[in-house]
């Protein structure tokens, strides 16, 4: 790490021409013009928008959440104990994520796949907006923006393309994100935040991430202190300090505004402590054979080399963040998510500073920076056209596309054909299916249908669990396994799931009564429980 | 102070203000089970007690007296033949258990090798008498936990056998939830510190939940449900359907422990609905123990063991360990040991025993039955019987139950006769 000079000494430094907001040339008003700058991220973020609004529906974890949603929805409460797979009958269900999981049905329930990809899409893109939004306002460069952008999206992509409440509890962290790396504060912050986690507690049990956020800047800030001052006192009457550490207390506080109370603090531990998630890859620890731990290793390159040359005053807070959220990450995958837009920011906006000192006396080639009505017109037509874009879908698609667009609004991976032949001829007795199909069987499945497993692993009893891996590892009595629970139909993919597929052929008490490119249905010969 | 000190530390104050309201606040508006789980989530699990109305547990009795199955004389041949004789060196605490339920703790025998009832219990709740058996070098078969007494099972040795088979044993035996029990490392513990601790350690998804059904049925009526330690809500409905669930190979004895188990439940949900019973029926507006649903899942269950016992039956009046195959049982018989036959026979007559009627296949065909496993007990050779002394306990219990009698009982009355015959 380089030898900073202080911030405040950075901002207010002259800027080069190129940086400098540039006046309004023309009659038109201020406040609608806009610059090219603008424009350009604004297409930026509508081409993100695009791709995730014409995504396909992930076809894991969505449909379990939309499943417990209506259920949640039909029955006007929020079940105490899990409510849709009779393995898991009694298992105490907290619903950490209820309020996602509603609006999730709702908006399936009124405007089918598509509303909730427009939710998807409009999810993924505000957590970029508001990124682009801190990191222009920190350093006015479109480049870096953009580069902001792609860094967080590359880095976060594995779990970003899965529809699921985390993405609400992204929204939240990268809202606080922006508030607490806001130059000037708000006072306004202490009714945003404090709202902000109550609303975060209800959508996804991801706030203790931001909590530990506020915490980090709480403690980076008294370290900035004390590292300046070399005096403790100075740190219990600095401001700032202070400041953090009552907007902890008050976010903590909020956020036992939820229906389980103080009680969702233990039931967050409970999950993240739960013996299953062991053996789901997403819950093991990071390594370079992941892509995104390929993304991840590589952006720390990145961030080492720019620490090296930033000019800018690196703070404490950051290193507590940046390493915090990163060691968090290699323990379990999935917190990669939450260190994807913090690793962008700050290499945007080191970044743009050293290259900001780099090219101080270089001529700018293009002025970015001033505002004209035209490219206001410009970004608002982007936009309306984004926008219309996905409900002008079955239009464009014409009549024939319009057949298979249902279809094609879920991933590929989504046994609709297989869960259809299970509603035409439902199964009888206990259904062993493999995880990654369980969700959708449990939404479009036939009804009360007796799902084995599906993606809320935690819910399912350590035992059940275990039966589970030792069909799916083909372990020793894997068969009796099955008849032990007294399963009478299995469904499975196809490819993945090749040598239990080629045991169940081969095996005389089996019978495959479905088959298709992606799974496979089988029904035990002599049904137990009809002997 | 400056006005502006002030100010500051009036809003520090303010917001510890906040904060302990709220906390305080959510503390009294959430579940007492989820205080619970907050509390249990800071270390040291502290566990909410399992409330038990009665020192007493239930006890299901027989509903027949058919000497056509069994007579006097054939009865006491065969309770003779299952008196608790053991070695006092390395006694097994699953043969002490299975002696136990068959004989109950008031029995009593003039012959100084058989052991007493009084002197079965003490062996399995008293650590001093389990170790002048075993030695010290042998795990205690009563282990201390923080909310109880839990008892150490498996293949090991000194081991009971089967998880709660050991609580089914003593509660079946009659045994008072205030008997003292003496574990290592803990004082004053009584049989409710081993029962509360099964009660949290019990697993629906663990191999065997036969015994575990049992005795909580026997035990804890009114109540029908309770949270064990890994915080899932148990109830009887639960077990039953656990029970009944999978197929019938994988249960104990050849699945007819589960038959025992569903057959017990059902009655105490009969007495708990018509009661009348002064223990179970708290709510005489006829509360079961089970739904109404999962009771008719039980009774088509047992209907459905009554239709394949009455085809898989060998001419010879034995059922064979297979016998949930059917007639298919018959007509391909298994290669099996014999001593599977007299576990499928002995258990299934013992089921029956405390069934009602149209749960049994022909009368003549447990006739049949009781009369081969009289003489499979009788032909057995005292060593070889003492090997398999588990699977013949249930003969001597499952033929007193069809003299509507229990074997104590009977033992005594018999003895009494021959004392009067002597004089």
């Amino acid at each position: 790490m380089s030898a900073t000079l202080p911030e405040q000494q950075t901002a207010s430094q002259p800027t080069a021409a190129s940086d400098r907001p540039a006046t309004n040339s023309s009659d038109q008003p201020a406040w609608i013009s806009t610059t090219p700058a603008a424009t350009l991220i604004v297409a930026a973020l509508a081409i993100v928008f695009v791709y995730h609004v014409f995504l396909p529906l992930w076809h894991t974890d969505l449909w379990g959440h939309l499943s417990y949603g209506r259920f949640i929805h039909r029955t006007g409460s929020l079940p105490a104990t899990e409510p849709l797979m009779p393995l898991s009958e009694g298992v105490a269900f907290v619903g950490t994520a209820w309020l996602s999981q509603v609006l999730g049905f709702v908006t399936m329930n009124s405007f089918g796949a598509v509303g909730i990809q427009f939710l998807y899409a409009a999810g993924v893109t505000l957590c970029a907006a508001l990124l682009a939004w801190r990191v222009w306002l920190r350093s006015r460069s479109a480049p870096f923006v953009l580069l902001a952008m792609g860094l967080f999206l590359w880095v976060g992509w594995q779990h970003l393309a899965i529809v699921r409440p985390q993405l609400a509890g992204l929204a939240c962290f990268v809202t606080l994100f922006v508030l607490l790396t806001a130059r000037r504060w708000s006072r306004a912050n202490w009714i945003i935040v404090p709202v902000l986690f109550a609303l975060w507690a209800n959508l996804h049990g991801s706030f203790l991430v931001g909590l530990a956020m506020l915490g980090a800047f709480c403690i980076g800030r008294g370290c900035d202190v004390l590292r300046r001052t070399d005096r403790f006192a100075a740190v219990i009457g600095d401001r700032e300090s202070r400041r953090f550490l009552l907007l902890t207390e008050l976010a903590a506080v909020a956020v036992l505004v939820n229906p389980y109370g103080i009680g969702l603090y233990s039931s967050i531990f409970a999950v993240s402590g739960n013996l299953n998630l062991t053996d789901i890859v997403e819950w093991e620890p990071m390594t370079l054979r992941l892509k995104h731990g390929q993304a991840a290793a590589i952006v720390s390159l990145v961030l080492v080399m720019l620490y090296r040359v930033s000019p800018r005053r690196v703070r404490v807070a950051e290193i507590l963040l940046l390493a915090g959220l990163g060691a968090a990450a290699c323990w379990t995958s999935r917190m990669i998510i939450w260190w994807a837009p913090v690793a962008a920011y700050f290499v945007a906006l080191h970044g743009s500073a050293s290259w900001k000192r780099a090219a101080r006396k270089k001529p700018p080639s293009v002025n970015l920076l001033r505002p004209h009505l035209l490219w206001t017109c410009i970004s608002l037509s982007v936009v309306a056209l984004v926008v219309s874009a996905k409900f002008c879908e079955p239009a464009l698609r014409g009549q024939g596309g319009r057949e298979n667009l249902n279809r094609s609004r879920l991933s590929a991976d989504t046994p609709v054909r297989a869960v259809k032949h299970l509603r035409e001829f439902p199964p009888t007795g206990q259904v062993f299916n493999s995880y990654e199909l369980g969700d959708y069987l449990l939404w479009a499945g036939p009804p009360r249908v007796p799902v084995f497993v599906a993606s809320h692993a935690h819910l399912v009893p350590r035992e059940v669990w275990q039966s589970y891996m030792q069909v799916m590892n083909l372990s020793i009595n894997w068969d009796d396994a099955l008849a032990r629970f007294g399963v009478n139909t299995i469904l499975i993919e196809k490819e993945r799931r090749r040598g239990l597929v080629s045991r169940l052929r081969a095996d005389d008490n089996w019978q495959m009564t479905y088959e298709d490119d992606l799974a496979v249905v089988f029904r035990r010969v002599v049904p137990i429980g009809a002997q | 102070m400056k006005p502006n000190t002030r100010n500051k530390w009036a809003g520090f104050l303010a917001v510890q203000v906040i904060v302990l309201a709220g906390v305080a606040g959510s503390w009294s508006v959430i579940s007492s089970e989820t205080r619970q789980t907050v509390l249990n989530s800071g270390g040291s699990p502290r566990v909410a007690v399992v409330p038990i109305k009665y020192d007493q547990p239930l006890r299901i009795e027989p509903l027949y007296d058919d000497p056509l199955v069994v007579s006097d004389r054939e009865l006491t041949a065969v309770l003779a033949k299952v008196r608790p004789k053991f070695p006092p060196k390395e006694r097994r605490p699953n043969f002490v258990e299975h002696a136990l339920r068959t004989w109950g703790v008031d029995a009593t025998f003039s012959d100084p090798d058989v052991m007493s009832g009084i002197e079965l219990r003490d062996f399995l709740i008293d650590h001093g008498q389990f170790v002048a058996s075993w030695g010290k070098k042998i795990p205690a078969l009563l282990q201390a936990e923080d909310s109880g007494i839990s008892i150490r099972w498996g293949r090991q040795k000194g081991a009971s056998v089967h998880h709660d088979h050991l609580l089914a044993s003593l509660t079946e035996a009659g045994i008072s939830r205030n008997q003292r029990v003496y574990a290592l490392g803990r004082r004053g513990a009584t049989f409710d510190s081993i029962l509360q601790q099964a009660l949290l350690d019990v697993r629906l998804d663990e191999k065997e939940v036969e015994w575990s059904a049992m005795a909580f049925a026997l035990w804890l009526p009114p109540q029908k449900s309770w949270t064990t330690a890994d915080g899932r809500a148990m109830s009887f409905d639960l077990l039953a359907k656990r029970l009944m669930r999978g197929h019938s190979r994988f249960g104990v004895c050849s699945g007819t422990h589960r038959v025992y188990s569903l057959m017990l439940l059902a009655r105490i949900d009969e007495m708990m609905r018509t009661s009348g019973d002064k223990q179970a029926g708290d709510k005489k507006e006829s509360e079961g123990l089970l739904s109404d649903a999962v009771l008719n899942d039980v009774y088509d269950h047992l209907a459905s063991v009554r239709d394949l016992i009455s085809v898989s039956q060998f001419d010879d009046g034995s059922w064979p360990g297979n016998w949930y195959d059917g007639a298919e049982a018959v007509a391909f018989p298994a290669d099996e040991e014999a001593h599977k036959k007299v576990i499928a026979t002995g258990h299934h007559l013992e089921w029956l025993a405390i069934a009602p009627e149209h749960l049994h296949p022909p009368r003549a065909q447990i006739r049949k039955a009781a009369q081969w496993i009289i003489r499979a007990t009788l032909d057995q050779s005292d060593e070889k019987l003492r090997e398999r002394y588990t699977f013949y306990s249930h003969v001597g219990n499952a033929l007193a139950l069809w003299r509507n009698t229990h074997p104590a009982d009977f033992w005594k009355k018999h003895q009494a006769e021959r004392a009067a015959a002597g004089n």
